[in-house]
Order: C-alpha cells, then sequence, then structure tokens
C-alpha cells in the first residue's frame, strides 16, 4: 500500500505532534507515523523550557532570563538554534530566539486548553511544583490538576499529602518529612505539613495497585465521593488548606475531580509532579494526538519508519512497518522526530551510537563524531549530579533549519528536518529543558518543512 | 568511651568473618563481630557463590577432598540457599580435549559423597540439545555439576545465627587502632562507629582479622607486616538467564572463564588481574569486560546479543606466592598466628581461601581461639542448620493462602526457607504490604519491613544484599525511590536521609553499571536520569552527599 503526503513525521511525541499540528494547520497533508509509546507519555506532564544553565546551581527564575543565558553561551543549543536565520540580524537573534521560544509556549497553552491536560503557567516566570519524592523543580507549564493556588502565598497554609494503601509509587509521610524540611530551611510558607493514607481499592484488592488503575477507577463516576469523606477526618485533624495527591486524578476527569474535591472538601486540591507509569504524561500525549488529528493530521499507530527511498539531495519516500502491512509513503519533506535512547532514535553499542533509521552520524554534547564513542567513557562517575551524563547530550547535529548534517558539514538531504530528542547539545535531564525543546524545535523544525515544501509547489 | 569485655573480637563481616563469629558463639566465647560496612558488602558480595567441587585445584587433592567435604555441609545446613547447575565444556577441538583428563578421575572420585553424577563427555546433539545456543561446531563436551550458594544470604544468616547464640554483630564499626600493652599482648580494639560517628573501644584476648584484601591493612595498624598477594576478579552480569546450564571454556590467556545462571541473572566471570590500588576503588574495565565477552564468544556466539545490566569487582585475598600466575597460587588458605611470627599475641589473621571452605577455615581458628581461651569446646557449624533450613517449604500452598504469586514466594523461600512464613504472617494484618515494590526480584513490601527490623541493615544497599532489592534488569530505577520511602518510615528518617539513601543507591548501582553502558542500558539509564534528575531535581540537591571512593578524582 503506498500513501502520499506533503510532510511525513516519524515519531509521536511532544516534538512529532507538535510539527505535525503545525504543518496541518498550515494546510498540510501530514502524516505522523509512531512506533510506540512516545517518551513524552513518561514525563511527568510538566512542560519544562529551561530550568538551569548546565553545571549551576541556582534556577532560572524565568524561561526568558534562561534562553538569554543559554543562548549566549551554547550557541549551538537547539534553543540557539532557532535564532538562526539569514534574515536575522546578529544583534536581534537573542530577542528572536526568546520571542520563536514564546510563541511556541503560548500555541502550546492556548492548543491544550479543553484538552485532557490544560495548562497553566507564565514564559515570564518558572514556577516550583512539589514531586512525589518532595522535592520542588522549575518549570514552565504545570497541568492544571497540579496548581497548588495559593500554597505558597498563605502565612497560614497547612499542606497535607495524601498516599493510598497498597500504592507503592508515593510514600506520603517521607515526601511530607522531604518538604517539610524544604520549607523550614527556605522559611517560605507552608510551615505545617501533614500526611495520612487512604483507602482506594480499584478492583477490591488492597494490594499492588497502579497509576493506572486509580485513574481509571477516578474516571468513573461515584469514585470522588468516598476519598471526599475520607479525607475530611484528616482535613479536620491537622486544619490541612491544601491538599497534595500523587499524580492519579483521572485521564478524561482530572480537571473536574479536582474541582469536586476542592468543593466537597473546601480545600485547595492538586497532583504532584510523578515518575512513570505518568498519568499526568498519558493525559499530555492524549491531548497533543487529539490536536493533531483535530487540525487534519494523519496519525499511524504502531508503525515503524524501516527504510527510505532517496533521490539525489532529496528524501523520497519512507516505508514504515506495522505487524500486518508496509507501507510506502511517499513526502516532500519529512521530520524525524524518532527521540534518543528511550525513543530509539539513537542507538549504541560498544564501539558507538547510531541514528537508526537514516544512518546519520550522531554527534557528542561537544559536536565530535559519535560514531565510535565507547559510551561508559562519555559518563560522569557520578550517577546523579548536575554534569550528568554527558552521553545524554549525543544526538543528531542540525543546520539553522533543522535539518540534520552529515561529517562535511552539510545537510544529509535538503528535505529532512530533526526535532525533539534526537538533537545533539542538551542534556534536558539536568537543565530541565525536555519538553520545551521538543516542543520549540518541533514548532520551528514546522515552519522550515512548509516553507520549503511551499517553496518547491 | 565505653568498654566492655570480650573473648573473641572478630573482625570482617564477609563469609570467614561471619562464619568465624559463628563458630566462636556457638562454642560459647563472648563474641563481637566489627564490619566498617554491611555484612557481604565486599569480596564475597562480588562473587559467583561457587561452592566448589575444586575441581579446578585437583593439583592439591586435599583442598579437592576439603571442598567436596564442604559441599556436604552446605547442603547439610543451608539447602534453602543452595542451587545447583549442571555445567558444560563445550569442545571446539581435539586439542582440548586430549591436554589433560585426569580432572575427571580426581572430579569423580568425591561425586558420590556430593550426589552428583561423575563427570562425562557429550555428543554434539545431546550438548545442544541441553544448550542449544552452543556454537553448532562444537565437537563435544564436558558434563559436570557444582553448587551454588546466594553469599550474601549465607553471610548474612551466619551473622544472625551468630547473634542468636549471643554474639554481637556490629556493622558499620570500623576498626582503627589497637591497644597493646607492654608484653606485645592485644588488650583493646578501637573501632569508629560510622552511623553516630563515636570512637568505641572493647577488651578483648583473642583478635581474628578476616578483612580478606583488608588483612594487610589491618595488620599495619598494629605494627605487625602481613605479605599478601591482592587479585582483581570481575563479573559481566546479564539480565536474565540466558543459558540453561553453566557453560565454561577456556580464555584467550588460557584461563578458564565461566557463564553461571545465577538467581534471576546470568554471570560472566571472571578475570584475574594483580592488584596494588585501594580495592574500594575498584571497578572492571573496557578489557575486563571485552575479554570475557570475546572468550564466551567462542563458544556461545549469541552472547553478545544478551543485555548487559552491570558488572561487578572484587579482589580476591591470595596467599602471597610469587612468580607463579594467577591461578597456580594455592586456593587453600593460611592461618597466621601473629604471636608465632614475631607479631602481636592476640592476633589471627586469614591470608587466602575460598566461599566454599569459609565454615572450615573457621572452624580451624576457632579451634586455635579455644586453646588460647583455654576453653576448649567442639565444633558443631556442619551439624547445625542456618535460619530456615529446618524444613521443605510448601510453596503452592503458601501461594493458594496468601494470595501470592508462585514466582515471588519461591524467590523469597530460595532467600529464607521455613523462616518466609514469618514475613507472610505480617500480611494478615497488612494486606498492603503484599505490594510487589521491586518488581525485577520480585520482592514484596512485608520482606523489605521484616528485612529492614530483623536484619540490621542501614541504608538501601544494605536491603539490597540481603533481599536482592533492586538486582534485577531495571538497576533499581523503578523501586530505589518506594524502597527509599519504606526505609525512612521504618527508621524514622529524616526527609535529607530519605533523599540521601536515593543517591547512595543510585551510586552504588551506577558504579556498575556505568562501565557495560551499551545498548539497552542507553534507554534504561536515560529514563533514570528523566526520573532522578529531570523530574525528582535531585542533581540539584543539596543534600549531605558523601562522595564514593569509586567517585573522588574526576
Amino acid at each position: 500500500m503506498d500513501i502520499e503526503a506533503d510532510l511525513v513525521v516519524i515519531g509521536g511525541g511532544m516534538a512529532g505532534l507538535v510539527a505535525g499540528t503545525i504543518a496541518a494547520e498550515a494546510g498540510l497533508n501530514v502524516v505522523v507515523i509512531r512506533k510506540g509509546q512516545s517518551a513524552t507519555a513518561y514525563s511527568s506532564g510538566a512542560v519544562d523550557v529551561i530550568g538551569y544553565l548546565p553545571l549551576a546551581s541556582d534556577p532560572f527564575s524565568s524561561p526568558e532570563e534562561g534562553l538569554f543565558a543559554l543562548s549566549r553561551l551554547y550557541p549551538l543549543h537547539p534553543y540557539s538554534v532557532i535564532g538562526y536565520d539569514e534574515s536575522i540580524q546578529p544583534e536581534k537573534i537573542l530577542d528572536v530566539i526568546v520571542e520563536r521560544t514564546r510563541d511556541t509556549v503560548s500555541w502550546l497553552k492556548a492548543h491544550l486548553e479543553g484538552t485532557l491536560a490544560p495548562v497553566k503557567g507564565k514564559f515570564d516566570s518558572n514556577i516550583h511544583p512539589i514531586t512525589i519524592l518532595g522535592t520542588t523543580k522549575p518549570t514552565c507549564l504545570i497541568q492544571k490538576t497540579m496548581d497548588s493556588g495559593d500554597l505558597n502565598e498563605r502565612d497560614d497554609s497547612v499542606l497535607l499529602f495524601v498516599g493510598i494503601s497498597g500504592y507503592a509509587d508515593f510514600n506520603s509521610s517521607a515526601a511530607a518529612q522531604t518538604y517539610l524540611e524544604d520549607r523550614v530551611v527556605s522559611g517560605s510558607s507552608p510551615q505545617k505539613v501533614a500526611h495520612c493514607v487512604l483507602q482506594v481499592m480499584p478492583f477490591g484488592k488492597p494490594y499492588n495497585i497502579s497509576s493506572i488503575e486509580l485513574a481509571r477507577h477516578l474516571d468513573h463516576a461515584g469514585s470522588i465521593e468516598p476519598i471526599a469523606e475520607q479525607l475530611k477526618k484528616h482535613i479536620e485533624q491537622v486544619g490541612a488548606t491544601h491538599i497534595a495527591f500523587p499524580p492519579i486524578m483521572g485521564i478524561r476527569n482530572a480537571m473536574k475531580n479536582k474541582l469536586k474535591l476542592e468543593e466537597m472538601t473546601g480545600t485547595t486540591v492538586f497532583e504532584l509532579l510523578g515518575f512513570p507509569p505518568s498519568i499526568p504524561g498519558q493525559r499530555l500525549q492524549k491531548s497533543l494526538e487529539t490536536i493533531f488529528v483535530k487540525a487534519g493530521g494523519k496519525l499511524l499507530l504502531g508503525h515503524e519508519a524501516i527504510s527510505y527511498t532517496r533521490d539525489g539531495a532529496l528524501l523520497k519516500s519512507i516505508t514504515a512497518k506495522s505487524p500486518r502491512r508496509e507501507i510506502k509513503i511517499d513526502a516532500k519533506a519529512f521530520l524525524l522526530a524518532t527521540g534518543k535512547y528511550i525513543g530509539g532514535g539513537i542507538s549504541g553499542n560498544k564501539n558507538g551510537l547510531r541514528e537508526t533509521l537514516f544512518d546519520i552520524m550522531p554527534v557528542t554534547g561537544d559536536y565530535h563524531s559519535a560514531l565510535d564513542i565507547v559510551p561508559s567513557r562519555s559518563t560522569s562517575t557520578l550517577s546523579i549530579s548536575p554534569v550528568g551524563q554527558p552521553i545524554q547530550s549525543c544526538g543528531l547535529s542540525v543546520d539553522p533549519r533543522f535539518r540534520p548534517v552529515t561529517e562535511e558539514g552539510l545537510e544529509w538531504a535538503e528535505n529532512l528536518f530533526a526535532a525533539g530528542a534526537i538533537l545533539a547539545g542538551y542534556n534536558y535531564a539536568v537543565e530541565k529543558s525536555g519538553l520545551g525543546v521538543a516542543a520549540t524545535s518541533g514548532f520551528n523544525a514546522a515552519k522550515n518543512a512548509i516553507e520549503l515544501i511551499k517553496e518547491v509547489a | 568511651m565505653t568498654t566492655s569485655e570480650f573473648d573473641v573480637v572478630v573482625i570482617g563481616g564477609g563469609s570467614t568473618g561471619t562464619a568465624v563469629a559463628r563458630d566462636c558463639a556457638m562454642r560459647g566465647y563472648r563474641t563481637l563481630l566489627l564490619e566498617r560496612d554491611d555484612i557481604a558488602s565486599a569480596t564475597v558480595g562480588t562473587c559467583a557463590g561457587m561452592i566448589s567441587s575444586g575441581l579446578k585445584y585437583r593439583d592439591e587433592p586435599d583442598i579437592m577432598e576439603m571442598c567436596s567435604k564442604e559441599v556436604v555441609h552446605w547442603n547439610r545446613i543451608a539447602r534453602h540457599l543452595i542451587m545447583k547447575n549442571p555445567i558444560l565444556a563445550p569442545l571446539l577441538d581435539l586439542s582440548d580435549a586430549a591436554s589433560d583428563s585426569s580432572y575427571m578421575d580426581s572430579y569423580s572420585e568425591h561425586v558420590g559423597e556430593r550426589e552428583v553424577p561423575p563427570m562425562m563427555f557429550l555428543t554434539p546433539d545431546a550438548s545442544l540439545e541441553i544448550e542449544p545456543m552452543l556454537h553448532p561446531d562444537v565437537i563435544a563436551s564436558v558434563y559436570y555439576e557444582e553448587y551454588f550458594i546466594d553469599p550474601f544470604r549465607l553471610c548474612l544468616l551466619q551473622a544472625i545465627d551468630a547473634r542468636n547464640h549471643g554474639a554481637q554483630i556490629r556493622t558499620y564499626c570500623e576498626v582503627i587502632n589497637f591497644e597493646v600493652n607492654n608484653n606485645d599482648e592485644i588488650e583493646e580494639v578501637v573501632f569508629y562507629n560510622r552511623i553516630s560517628g563515636a570512637t568505641e573501644s572493647v577488651k578483648t584476648q583473642v583478635v581474628v582479622n578476616a578483612t580478606g584484601p583488608w588483612a594487610q591493612k589491618v595488620a599495619k595498624s598494629v605494627g605487625d607486616e602481613l605479605p599478601i598477594r591482592l587479585n582483581k576478579g570481575a563479573h559481566v552480569i546479564f539480565d536474565r538467564r540466558i543459558v540453561n546450564v553453566g557453560i565454561t571454556v577456556k580464555a584467550i590467556d588460557g584461563r578458564w572463564i565461566y557463564l553461571f545462571p545465577h538467581e534471576n541473572t546470568t554471570l560472566l566471570g571472571t578475570t584475574a588481574l594483580d592488584t596494588w590500588e585501594d580495592p574500594d576503588t575498584l571497578v572492571a574495565s573496557f578489557d575486563e569486560i571485552e575479554y570475557l565477552l570475546q572468550s564466551m564468544e567462542t563458544v556461545l556466539p549469541s552472547i553478545r546479543e544478551a543485555r548487559i545490566i552491570r558488572t561487578m569487582t572484587g579482589v580476591r585475598p591470595l596467599v602471597p606466592e610469587w612468580k607463579v600466575p594467577e591461578g597456580k597460587v594455592t586456593r587453600g588458605y593460611q592461618i597466621v598466628d601473629h604471636s608465632e611470627t614475631g607479631g602481636k599475641k592476640g592476633l589471627i589473621s586469614f591470608l587466602g581461601g575460598k566461599l566454599v571452605m569459609c565454615r572450615h577455615m573457621a572452624e580451624a581458628v576457632t579451634d586455635i581461639v579455644g586453646k588460647k581461651l583455654g576453653k576448649e569446646v567442639p565444633c558443631t557449624t556442619h551439624e547445625t542448620p542456618l535460619p530456615g533450613n529446618e524444613d521443605d517449604v510448601d510453596i503452592i500452598a503458601l501461594s493458594k493462602e496468601y494470595d501470592i504469586s508462585l514466582h515471588a514466594l519461591e524467590r523469597m523461600r530460595a532467600r529464607r526457607g521455613t523462616e518466609m512464613v514469618k514475613v507472610l504472617a505480617h500480611t494478615k494484618e497488612h494486606p498492603e504490604w503484599k505490594t510487589t515494590i521491586c518488581t525485577c526480584e520480585p520482592v514484596i513490601e512485608a520482606e523489605i519491613r521484616v528485612a529492614i527490623r530483623d536484619e540490621f541493615p542501614q541504608t538501601l544497599n544494605d536491603i539490597r544484599r540481603r533481599i536482592r532489592l533492586g538486582t534485577g534488569p531495571c538497576q533499581g530505577t523503578f523501586c530505589t525511590y518506594k524502597a527509599a520511602g519504606i526505609l525512612a518510615e521504618e527508621l524514622s528518617l529524616s526527609g535529607d536521609d530519605f533523599l540521601v539513601d536515593i543517591l547512595d543507591f543510585r551510586a552504588e548501582r551506577w558504579k556498575g553499571i556505568r562501565q557495560s553502558m551499551r545498548g539497552e542500558q542507553l534507554a534504561q539509564e536515560e529514563l533514570a536520569q528523566g526520573m532522578y534528575a529531570c523530574v525528582g531535581n535531585l542533581d540539584q540537591s543539596d543534600v549531605d552527599y558523601d562522595l564514593k571512593p569509586w567517585e573522588e578524582g574526576i
């Protein structure tokens, strides 16, 4: 079976779906193919733009401040790349980077409104939501279910961490203790923190309860009331004004559940940032898919790109394989958003790294060839530190239009673009920049692809 | 400083030290065991757990006989911790077979008492039927059987049994000094309590130095010389049981290396490199990993496709023989009574030895201790079962009664034998403790809580050694924070300590993962970084994290 498209996007996480939506909204015929679950679905569901400068210990107060600092120091960072446009005067580059990122964030925020994952947050200030460990992290956008309201503004706020018996992903007492110590040290509100454990049994068994079971359970009518009843007793005991839940408030009805619980208990209820399997990550993923399909895009799930044809400087087609069929898709332009190691865009063995579909040369964070690096030598002896693991900065090097480049520094194909975690030159885990880079590079790579397609037409 | 009095202080909580403490306590001597880290946290924790027939040491028939006898004892006192692996030595050309056949006779001499069949040659078809992944050109293979024991559990149960017999077991207590009187007799042992930060001392008549590769260092702290030959050995660990049976093959340098299914994983080892480094800093090198993989590849070509999850590295405390390769150094042990070599009176040190003979070593040294104390009592350690080995366990019935998977229960049985019922009993009152915390192994919450309450762990790493938490394919990616929460609850830890426990556990896992980063471990590590650094923001945490010896000097 053969199909034709204007743009084929390979990879359906944040980068691929933002790119696909932008192109579909521009009137193009877009196909996004996705092999399996995206890394976006494993994310906390909050959208980081930039939290830290590499190796720095103070978080940026806003993405804006972060981008100015970052793009000055790291001119090849994916964020910096969006400022390289022949039409832009050198002194305007930084402003353009900030403006284009701001545009992406605004676009994303507006598009997520009315989906399963509406977000809140401003480009002018990072927020510091609480995680399931009781720590906080800087991020730009949180899902509205994660909004803790006036928790940190009120002097008299009392935060209650709610655990669920038999649900091991969240320990309310350890999180409460950790968060309280952090507040005491920083002298900020709340100064009173408590924890409790509720009984919620989606399948009538009191153990091995998973996030997805809880979220699906809470999507059903009548599931919130018994929780509110149990909560009231604990709220009264400690005088809680705010309630922190693990991120399990529902897939379809999370926001409704938050509001209902707030109404029934007279408190502010919010979700913490959590680890995979992540319900907010899945809500975000589903929402991005909905937005893309609504814009007229075609989404092929369970299809893995396995080969391609090219004609001179142009990529002509890719072949996608699913368990039952192979499809050849001809297109005018292609966008590679297959992610890094989790996504499968980059793989590696003891002899070096490979880009898995086109065999384009990957580079290290310092833009040397990563074809023959020994992965263990591109690591730090420290497991978790601001240095991060340099191997996580490997990926593809791109030209100013987000086209992957070869060893000679030329674009691999005139009509192949790349976005998201497959890009080299940034370590999202330490920068706290993952979904922000994905969205922004997807947004801008798509603009370039659209331009190319329209030029050809 | 508090001072109390003991008959014997044992230094070192490895296989030998815990065996000595158990023996001394069972003979009624007032016993204290001091371990600077945790039980089985060093040498023995990096071995394959083979309680060997002594096949490799057939040039030393006495040792082979001792090994066989000890296997019989282990099967009597600790059979719940024991697994038997059939082993194939595949031959690709005749010269492999013809070089030496005396080993067949030496091995077969002891098969009766070890309850295994005699060594035999298998045809290529029979070999491939047992292990289809073997090289198709195999011309024959040698078949034999060896027993394996869970080295962590063995040490822990010896320590617990010593405690049950009145010994004191003190982990995280590092010996820093000895008080010696004018007659060159040791009177007191001074040690630093790493948990409380206090320096303590105890009076004692005898000190047994069972510190393996650190024996020389301990002797030096009292001014005695103790030559030793340190030899580094590394393993590569795969994510599951990738072979049906053990495979052994000659490496590029003619040494035998092996691939053993071990618990839920497979071990490929070992290397042998003389070392003068601080054992705490050692990690496997790229060369060691390739040496092992390339050698095993000759008979098992698909080994390259298997998923490596980590490496582990230990140091053999060999008897100081010079001018011979590691493989020719005696695997027997020596007991050095320092009073007889011009050193301090009351100090006895071990050199050499193997896991299989740790009980024998303990018996021999405890006989000497008894003489010194003037209180000779016969040894019973070979007759008295270790805790949990009292009876068979009906896993199927327990699975029905408690509604827990057979797999989880069988893994628990392999650690606890009859004692597992104590863990399960907790789930009557706390059904939520049936929750699986480590899904790779698997480990349920009740066992973590029981281990914390009864088995004196201080850190997540100590829990790992007790119940194999975080030792599977994900290397603790998904259980580190869950188990840390339980530890924090049980020990009433501060928030800082909760985070430090997470960081310490990640650090120790990373120590072994890092060297073998390739293939799927790249994605696994991206996930771990995404969780603990990106979401948890722990890379920016300002808790008091102590750099580990292998992390320093970057």
